[in-house]
């Protein structure tokens, strides 16, 4: 049904005002508000001299430096790891496959408290093995942190190109008389820039907009979001912070709208026919320790993060005083964080099926529906992650904290802020939504765009709505898009932080917000310990997620696809 | 230009998949001899071996037991890039990076021939192909027919000694699957190359080859000439799987004197030939192909000997095709050029002949089966 100029039934009509409404509240306003305080007198200041100011300059180009460097090293580590789970043969590899993705639902300073314990200056490895005091604090250790942290996404990303290519692409060059190392260089590679394209430019849209890491371990190395944060919470300076985000913004969407529009059109998909054969695998001696060493090696250290999160919540203070305790938990479940764990799971619980289902309609809406403009709604939809944690939070804490008037009239309330209603917890939610609908979103395009219209077509011409093909034909069958979107949504919810900083409350305390506050204090055993608590936590409510999705849909385990 | 090079010998190629209860033949004792030159078809069921027997020849995968020697030189322990053979793929396998020259060169540089050789070798081989006009596209910007030549190209500029086909028509719509199939065998017999062509086409198998290998769950049921497939099968099966066929009961089947058998069929006496076990069989049957049967009225109201009640019949022009349900069993004829009013309608009693020499003797399937199962 995608015909251009044709007319949009009545379902279609209202879902994209609703999309519009949506998307227009929960982050182009805050996102207007923010370029607008930019140009206020302190702000302004900050965007104009940019390049000219010695201090702005440095902090932009420590930015970007961080950038390249955890975009580069992750997207080779993510690399090696990929190729060696996809062509190299050895025991355990399903067990390393998902050690290697347990860090992209990790609690955040989980590894920046962790690699701080295991490799500082009085690090259980550095000082107690090899008497060694390095400097973790600044630019080494960020780049470890959020090397380790977000190598993950290149992994999987090209892991999934890897298993995508034709297996008789390498055959036909080795009948051609290539050896391995020369199909390596000649086939395999050239078919991933694409992949490598687009996980560099993704893990450098993560690293700058990271906050976490930069406060906990950044020390004196400062970057555009820890100096706006800085702006909000020491200098109470909202123009300032405005001009801070406003500078981090415009390379983030840049780099998001290549990796997007151009490095995914760029990728040369096989041409034509059905797969046949099997991976060639990977049989060089050399080659073949290289990759294990490598592999091993970063698995050992993840393990080894996990293991010091999990044993210190469990001790005094782990390396100085290793005798088992549970006061940690005690303290915690004993009055300070029960609080933010009712708060935060009950938020999270809210936000999951509205961000599920929103994810779900952009995706239906782009693929199916609407014909003109498709990219620019899928851009919308996918604002929410394109633009930093610390960018949103700053843009919520200037537009909700006071009700939002067109001409006197009141169009939105007042959402953050305690003085809100609800203790400002609706600003929180919409945070959320707007935060993880875009996986959603990205999973739900993939699935349809596997699924033969004709059978929504069929649908409609046995008389059915747009709305009742909607519910009855496409939801059950990008059901499994839909569950992974809200598992993703809950999980992210639970652990993200930066935005969240800026809107939390005295009635509503958040699990992330109380790390970040244990941690500033130097208090890793609470740390540690909350960090098992939200692991916990998202394992037990995704599992539970999980079971109740799956008992209440018409299983559609495979959908009906289209043939070629 | 025939090569005195290329001959290739294959013996009891055996592939196992798995092992314990999981194990899995899906190629054994393959035996084959195959002369410089030659186009020869593995032909069978889908499952029963075909891929994986060519795939073990191109080396792609280790043969679990067996030779496979080209020109007496034993290849087994050598890897795909090592053996002068080239492959053409289903899939095509062109490399999407990479131009329809750069493709067709890719072998070449490999080589470490000079550019200007490159050069002019692959404007020559797609000269030949007519694809000179497309040199500097990329794959995914030609139709399924011309991806198909390039693949082709890419695999014969660097004269293999052998060149090795799984199903390369398969994805392509019959008009040009028809057309491919004449070009394929026009290039190969001008430069000689000894071929092996994987396909579960029937019709392709028949106009392709100077030999066919009919294989069945994993074992290699016939060799022969296309003629001798069709004419001579060795089993029900293989007539079964070539063409349409007649089992008719026998009665009576003996050794006649003149070295044939002797055969009661619709209480004629016949001499028709024999395969070898057919009249050790206890229920042999007789193939006559649809083709060989003619079919006219009968005055009688019942069927007499050699005679069938119409049950079906169908009329396409230049052929009509009956079904007679006979003593003998139920009967597909088809007659060619027939004049519309003598077709003998639907309810009617006809009168079925063939001739002698048409006809072959064979075991029965379920005999044969038996005797495979002991071995
Ligand atoms: N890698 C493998 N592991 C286990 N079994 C396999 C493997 N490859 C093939 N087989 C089995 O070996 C048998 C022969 O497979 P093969 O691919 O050679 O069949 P084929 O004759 O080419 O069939 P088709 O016409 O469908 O392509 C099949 O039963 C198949 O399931
Ligand atoms: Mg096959």
């Amino acid at each position: 049904m995608k015909s251009s100029g044709a007319k949009y039934d009545i379902f279609t009509k209202l879902a994209l005002l609703l999309v519009v409404v949506i998307v227009g509240f929960l982050i182009v306003l805050p996102l207007v508000n923010i370029l607008v305080y930019s140009t206020q007198p302190s702000g302004s200041a900050i965007v104009t001299g940019a390049f000219s100011d010695i201090v702005t300059r440095e902090i932009i180009w420590n930015t970007l430096k961080l950038g390249v460097a955890v975009a580069f090293l992750g997207t080779v580590l993510g690399f090696i790891m990929a190729y060696t789970q996809a062509r190299v043969e050895f025991r355990g590899k399903r067990i390393f496959h998902v050690i290697n993705l347990v860090p992209i639902i990790s609690p955040p300073f989980a590894f920046a408290t962790a690699i701080i314990v295991l490799f500082g200056r009085s690090g259980m490895i550095t000082r107690g093995i090899f008497d060694w005091r390095p400097t973790l604090y600044g630019f080494p250790g960020l780049v470890l942190v959020l090397t380790l942290s977000f190598f993950p996404i290149a992994y999987m990303n090209l892991l999934g190109m890897l298993r995508s290519l034709d297996p008789a692409l390498d055959e036909a060059g080795s009948s051609l008389g290539a050896n391995k190392w020369r199909i390596f260089r000649t086939v395999t590679l050239p078919l991933l820039i694409p992949g490598f394209a687009g996980s560099f430019l993704l893990l450098f849209i993560e690293s700058i907009a990271d906050l976490a890491n930069p406060i906990i371990i950044g020390g004196n190395y400062t970057v555009l979001a820890s100096r706006a944060y800085m702006a909000i919470n020491g200098d109470y300076d909202i123009s300032l912070a405005a001009g801070y985000s406003s500078l981090l913004l415009l390379p983030a969407l840049i780099v998001f709208l290549i990796q997007r529009y151009w490095a995914q059109k760029k990728s040369v998909v096989s041409v034509t026919g059905k797969p046949s054969g099997r991976p060639t695998l990977v049989t060089s001696r050399f080659a073949k320790s290289f990759l294990l060493t490598v592999t091993t090696l970063l698995t050992s250290l993840i393990i080894l993060v996990y293991a010091t999160v999990i044993l210190g919540a469990f001790v005094q203070i782990i390396g100085v005083n290793n005798e088992f305790t549970l006061s940690h938990f005690q303290y915690l479940l004993g009055g300070f964080a029960n609080a933010a764990i009712r708060t935060t799971t009950f938020l999270a619980l809210i936000a999951t099926p509205i961000a599920g289902i929103f994810g779900m309609l952009i995706a239906w809406l782009v693929i199916r529906k609407v014909k003109r403009g498709s990219e620019a709604l899928d851009f919308m939809g996918m604002l929410g992650i394109a633009v930093p944690g610390t960018v949103i939070g700053i843009g919520y804490a200037i537009t909700y904290n006071d009700p939002v008037k067109i001409g006197g009239v009141t169009i939105f309330p007042q959402v953050a802020g305690g003085a809100a209603i609800l203790g400002g917890s609706i600003a929180i939610i919409m945070v959320y939504v707007i935060r993880s609908s875009p996986a959603g979103q990205r999973s739900g395009i993939a699935q349809l765009q596997q699924i033969d219209p004709a059978i929504e077509e069929a649908s409609a011409s046995l008389g059915a709505s747009g709305g009742k093909t909607f519910r009855l034909i496409t939801l059950p069958l990008i059901s499994g898009a839909f569950l992974s979107g809200l598992m993703y949504a809950f999980a992210h919810s639970m652990t993200t932080l930066s935005p969240i900083i800026f809107l939390v409350t005295p009635d509503t305390s958040i699990l992330t917000q109380k790390i970040l506050a244990e941690a500033d204090q130097g208090r890793y055993g609470n740390v540690f310990a909350l960090c098992c608590i939200l692991i916990v936590l998202i394992m037990v409510i995704g599992g539970l997620i999980n079971l109740f999705v799956r008992r209440t849909q018409v299983s559609v385990d495979r959908p009906m696809v289209a043939g070629r | 230009m025939s090569s005195k090079t290329g001959s290739l010998r294959v013996e009891r190629l055996t592939k196992e998949f798995g092992n314990g209860k999981e194990k899995v033949v899906a190629v054994h004792k393959l035996s084959l001899t195959i002369n410089p030159g030659e186009f020869v078809t593995l032909l069978g069921p889908s499952g029963c071996g075909k891929t994986t027997a060519l795939r073990m020849i191109a080396g792609f995968e280790t043969p679990t037991s067996g030779e496979v020697l080209l020109d007496g030189e034993n290849l087994v322990s050598m890897t795909p890039d090592k053996r002068p053979m080239g492959m053409v793929f289903q899939s095509y396998a062109l490399f999407p990076h990479m131009t329809v020259f750069d493709n067709v060169a890719y072998g070449l540089r490999i080589k470490k021939m000079s550019s200007a050789e490159i050069k002019s070798a692959v404007a020559e081989v797609l000269e030949s192909m007519s694809l000179s006009h497309l040199a500097n596209r990329a794959p995914n910007q030609l139709s399924g027919g011309q991806q198909q030549r390039v693949a082709l190209a890419r695999a014969m500029v660097v004269r293999p000694k052998v060149l090795l086909f799984d199903e390369p028509l398969s994805n392509l719509d019959a008009k040009l699957r028809a057309q491919m199939r004449i070009e394929i065998r026009n290039i190969q017999r001008r430069l000689g190359i000894t071929s092996i062509f994987v396909t579960h086409d029937q019709d392709e198998a028949m106009s392709l080859s100077d030999r066919i290998v009919v294989m069945r769950n994993a074992v290699v049921e016939q060799v022969g000439n296309p003629d001798e497939v069709y004419r001579r099968p060795a089993s029900v099966f293989v007539a079964d799987f070539i063409g349409r066929s007649n089992f008719l009961k026998v009665e009576g089947a003996k050794k006649a004197r003149s070295g044939k058998a002797s055969v009661v069929v619709g209480g004629v006496e016949l001499e028709v030939a024999a395969q070898e076990d057919a009249l050790t069989s206890k229920h042999p049957v007789l193939l006559v192909r649809p083709e060989s049967i003619s079919v006219t009225a009968s005055k009688s109201a019942k069927p007499g000997k050699s005679e069938g009640v119409v049950s079906n019949v169908v009329f396409y022009g230049n052929h009509v095709e009956y079904t007679l349900n006979t003593d003998e069993g139920v009967i597909l004829a088809v007659v060619s050029d027939p004049i519309y009013e003598e077709i003998v309608p639907v309810g009617r009693v006809a009168k079925y002949s063939f001739d002698e020499d048409r006809a072959w003797l064979l075991p029965s399937e379920s005999e044969q089966a038996t005797k495979e199962d002991q071995e």
